[in-house]
């Protein structure tokens, strides 16, 4: 029986054994060899009080990778330090979040999210450094592919992602708002917490009013950071981007599944790579027009924010992964412009219009390197990703006013907008269903929303929008605290994420209804696969096996959420049968959960890990090389 | 329009109300329509400290934003230190005693109860012959809240019903959210270690040991409320036991240095002038009377 030495004992013993010439080499052979110990991950995630169900998640994950043998620790950290070291920094191991984008949202978000062509940039491009020959094969196949071709590699591209688990889909949550409808109605036509759905809302008027007061919508969130910073492009103070899409206008928004015409008033394909758009008449909030420029000025920002000043390109942090796929930006003149795209399918091309456009005029300024005090830190950094954007210029149908950091932030209608002019002249027609020509035909104007592109004209409900002349958005505390507002009548609505302490309190408040819409943007957890043992997508299929999504939606969302495997489950078209929920064993259909009501089947797991070569000490401890 | 003011307004109230009843009774009428008169010379006396408490408060309240984001970029994150160290201790407390009436009890006791205890004591000690515990109470307070303000800068760490939901409900926020509206204000949630609720309680439960000849139906009071606060932090999920237990020394090592830097002879042969309206020896006489009546009318107020 040989004792076994500790590392550091046997390090101690090197001063003895190197006296002895032939001792040495043996020695250095030994202690020079890295030492084993107990695998460490955190899990980083935003506070209860920020966000009451990533946590949830988090602790349900740590408890049992605990009990499996890993020293799981769960860190908390506000919104904006989870983006800044998770998104921008890279410097994570495990994190829960929750992806942007509230309404459904097309398969080419996972070009952007998993493509290895992005891990070396930081922001929301691929922020997991997950790098697979075959999933970037797949991604470039889809966005060329056209009609049932597509289905079929989108399906085999879920599949691959399924498998790999570059990041693991824990459940599609319902986005949940308590809100009083003696003011504003319409809050269940489209999730509160986005810009549609705010913009989609009427006003009722019982004349209880003052004739002078702006009418004003008021909502409270536990999301400050808009109150803080208003950079559209700023990945750490963003979320869904429900104020910034109301600020700057995009040429073109989802709705019901399709691209919706919006800056742009209509699109045409002038070759299977040439997308020419024809612009609304439209100006900035400082009153400058603007003009197909703008536009191009947009898509050669986003790919390069430095817009080649620097000597490799600042890529934006935001929407990098759309604004691939232009492949450049023309203006024809100053309201037509001409997207040139690699051979893409059209919904692919569309979802590329979906970004914000910038005024040239505001960012062409910040293209310059960042300096704190006139020094440059970093030459990957430009003025453009740090500024706080406080006096937002954007073009969109609300307008800021001011704001108070941490308190509160304050918009206004902005009555030159598209929908603001079209709402007052053309609506009636539009509204007694008259076609698209004629409607076009009666207004002495040149725009007018009724005229087609894409296929669609601008949604009626959208028409005369915003109902409200001033919207006000106070930071509260908490989830609990906000739906109080509510009921206490100081708010009309929430606009961020309700927890389970909430929604109860909803029900004993009379004034208060609860308002629940589905929500595209999925919680998940995030691994870096640029660490050891996390870069193994082998063990990265193993933690998503003990992570209890049925039980995590029944605890941690109250059942107000729907437990999926893909990313997009929510676009339910898109999904394969052999990736959809299974019901009926209630289980993940990719990496089912060993176990069961969340207790994790101990014994299992450990041999799984087994099996894939990871080894465990005595103590039944995980053992990873020391970092 | 926010709940603010009313919730302002409640708490100002209470405390007011409060600070009436225990001053007619701890203190006795004769002493406390003394404070009017000594206040004023008290303070000028002690207008260094005053001054030294002011600007620490106007450093939290006006500088908080800018130390908040120093702390985010180099504070030690401590959360899961905390956690490792103690467990489940809150969700432990939590989960055996929790009711609804001691979520009502503590919550009072958290908001308005606190209040109380941190007013009082000033006029308290005002009413003494002499300024010398005002002052020290008013070099207590200065560095409980200096050396809390440096602490929450080093260290960012979240409280346990911010860390584990599943586990520790958040008792006081859930009882009247409103009252989150009122420490919204007064501080952010990352700054959790240590307990400035528990620190300044404790300092003037000491404080209140310390003066039980002058005041002996204070000394309990102080220390039930002091003790109540204390226990409220962690029942409602609010603070760790760590940072309990931190509070607790903060407070212990600020009482010690204040009795050390105010000195009672120093203060008399410095003076000179003012105090010796204050010197009378009815003072002394008049405490030993109304202990007895008083835990139960205070009761009835908190």
């Amino acid at each position: 029986m040989t004792r076994r030495i500790s590392r550091r004992g046997a390090l101690a013993g090197i001063g003895l054994a190197v006296g002895s010439a032939g001792c040495a080499g043996r020695a250095r052979n030994i202690a020079g060899r890295e030492g084993s110990s107990q695998l460490v991950l955190e899990i980083r995630t935003t506070p209860a009080d920020e966000d009451p169900n990533g946590i949830r998640i988090a602790r349900a994950l740590a408890e049992n990778l605990d009990a499996v043998g890993i020293d799981a620790r769960v860190e908390t950290m506000n919104g904006t330090d989870l983006h800044r070291t998770v998104l921008l920094n890279h410097d994570f191991d495990v994190y829960v979040g929750q992806y942007t984008e509230v309404l459904p949202f097309d398969p080419d978000v996972l070009y952007g999210l998993t493509h290895s062509r992005f891990t070396a940039e930081a922001g929301w491009q691929n922020p997991f450094g997950f790098t697979d020959l075959d999933v970037d094969e797949l991604l470039e196949k889809q966005r060329a592919a056209g009609g049932p071709d597509r289905s079929e590699v989108v399906s085999e591209l879920q599949r691959s992602v399924c498998e790999k688990q570059p990041f693991t889909v824990v459940a599609f949550p319902d986005a949940l708002a308590a809100a009083r409808t003696d003011r504003f109605v319409g809050w269940e036509t489209g999730p509160p917490i986005s810009a549609s759905g705010l913009l989609g809302m009427d006003y009722v008027d019982e004349g209880t009013e003052d004739d002078g007061e702006p009418v004003t919508l008021r909502l409270a969130t536990t999301d400050g950071r808009i109150s803080v910073n208003r950079n559209p492009i700023a990945a750490e103070y963003r979320r869904y981007g429900t104020f910034m899409s109301m600020l700057y206008d995009r040429l073109a928004i989802a709705d019901d599944g399709t691209s919706v015409p919006w800056l742009a008033r209509g699109w045409e394909w002038l070759g299977p790579e040439t997308l020419e758009l024809e612009l609304r008449e439209s100006t900035w909030h400082d009153g400058e027009p603007l003009t197909a420029a703008d536009v191009a000025f947009t898509y050669a920002f986003l790919r390069d924010t430095s817009m080649g000043n620097a000597e490799t390109p600042v890529p934006a942090p935001q929407f990098r992964g759309r604004g691939s796929i232009v492949e450049s930006a023309l203006p024809v003149d100053d309201s037509t412009v001409r997207l040139v795209v690699d051979e893409t399918d059209e919904a692919v091309a569309e979802r590329a219009l979906q970004v914000p456009i910038l005024p040239k005029h505001v960012w062409s300024e910040r293209a310059e390197p960042a300096t704190v005090g006139g020094f440059e830190f970093d030459i990957e950094t430009t003025e453009a990703l740090v500024t706080a954007n406080e006096k937002p210029v954007g073009s969109g149908p609300v307008r800021f006013v001011e704001s108070t950091p941490g308190e509160r932030v304050v918009f206004e209608r902005n009555p030159d907008h598209f929908l603001a002019r079209d709402g007052s002249a053309d609506a009636e027609s539009v509204d007694d269903g008259v076609s698209a020509e004629d409607a076009g035909s009666d207004g002495d104007r040149t725009d007018s929303t009724a005229e087609t592109g894409g296929g669609r004209s601008l949604p009626e409900r959208f028409l005369g929008k915003p109902a409200f002349d001033r919207l006000e958005v106070a930071v509260v505390g908490s989830d609990v605290e906000a739906v109080q507002w509510v009921a206490d009548g100081y708010a009309d609505g929430t606009a961020s994420n309700l927890g389970p302490d909430s929604v109860p309190r909803i029900g004993r408040e009379s004034d208060t209804r609860l308002v629940s819409t589905r929500s595209a943007a999925f919680y998940y957890v995030g691994y870096n696969a640029r660490r050891a043992p996390l870069s193994n997508p082998r063990f990265r299929g193993i933690v998503a096996s003990l992570l209890d999504k049925a039980t995590v939606v029944d605890d941690a969302f109250a059942g107000y959420a729907r437990p999926a495997s893909s990313p997009l489950a929510a676009s339910t078209e898109w999904v394969p049968d052999d990736l959809e929920w299974d019901a009926d064993r209630d289980a993940d259909p990719v990496h089912p959960f060993r176990g069961e009501d969340g207790s994790v089947d101990v014994a299992e797991a450990r041999e799984a890990l087994r099996e894939i070569g990871y080894r465990f000490d005595e103590s039944d401890r995980l053992l990873a090389r020391d970092q | 329009m926010n709940p603010l003011l009313p919730v302002v307004t409640s708490v100002l109230f209470w405390v007011a109300a409060m600070c009436l009843v225990a001053g007619v009774a701890i203190v006795g009428p004769r002493r406390l329509y003394g404070v009017g008169g000594n206040l004023v010379p008290y303070l000028r006396e002690s207008r260094r400290e005053v001054a030294v408490l002011l600007v620490v408060l106007v450093v939290s309240g006006v500088g908080r934003p800018a130390l908040q984001s120093v702390s985010e970029v180099f504070g030690l994150r401590l959360t899961g230190a905390i956690l490792a160290l103690e467990g489940d201790f809150v969700a432990w407390l939590q989960g055996n005693f929790q009711s609804p009436r001691l979520t009502l009890y503590f919550s009072s006791i958290y908001v308005f109860g606190y209040a109380f205890l941190l007013v009082f004591p000033f006029i308290a000690y005002a009413a003494l012959p002499r300024s010398t515990t005002l002052k020290r109470l008013i070099v207590a307070y200065t560095l409980n809240y200096a050396l809390g303000l440096v602490l929450y800068t080093v260290v960012l760490a979240y409280g346990p019903r911010n860390v584990m939901p599943d586990a520790v409900t958040s008792l006081l926020y859930t009882f009247n959210p409103n009252f989150q509206t009122l420490t919204g204000e007064v501080n952010v949630e990352t700054n959790v270690f240590p307990s400035l609720h528990t620190s300044l309680s404790v300092t003037v439960a000491t404080f209140a040991a310390l003066t039980r000849e002058e005041y002996p139906a204070w000394t309990p009071i102080a220390w039930w409320i002091a003790g109540s606060v204390v226990v409220s932090t962690m029942y409602l999920g609010i603070h760790w036991l760590t940072d309990v237990v931190f509070g607790t020394a903060l407070a212990l090592g600020c009482v010690y240095a204040a009795y050390r830097y105010v000195d009672p002879d120093e203060e008399d042969g410095s003076d000179g002038t003012e105090p010796d309206d204050g010197e009378s020896d009815d003072g002394e006489s008049d405490d030993a009377e109304p202990d007895e009546t008083e835990p139960e009318s205070w009761e009835t107020n908190a």
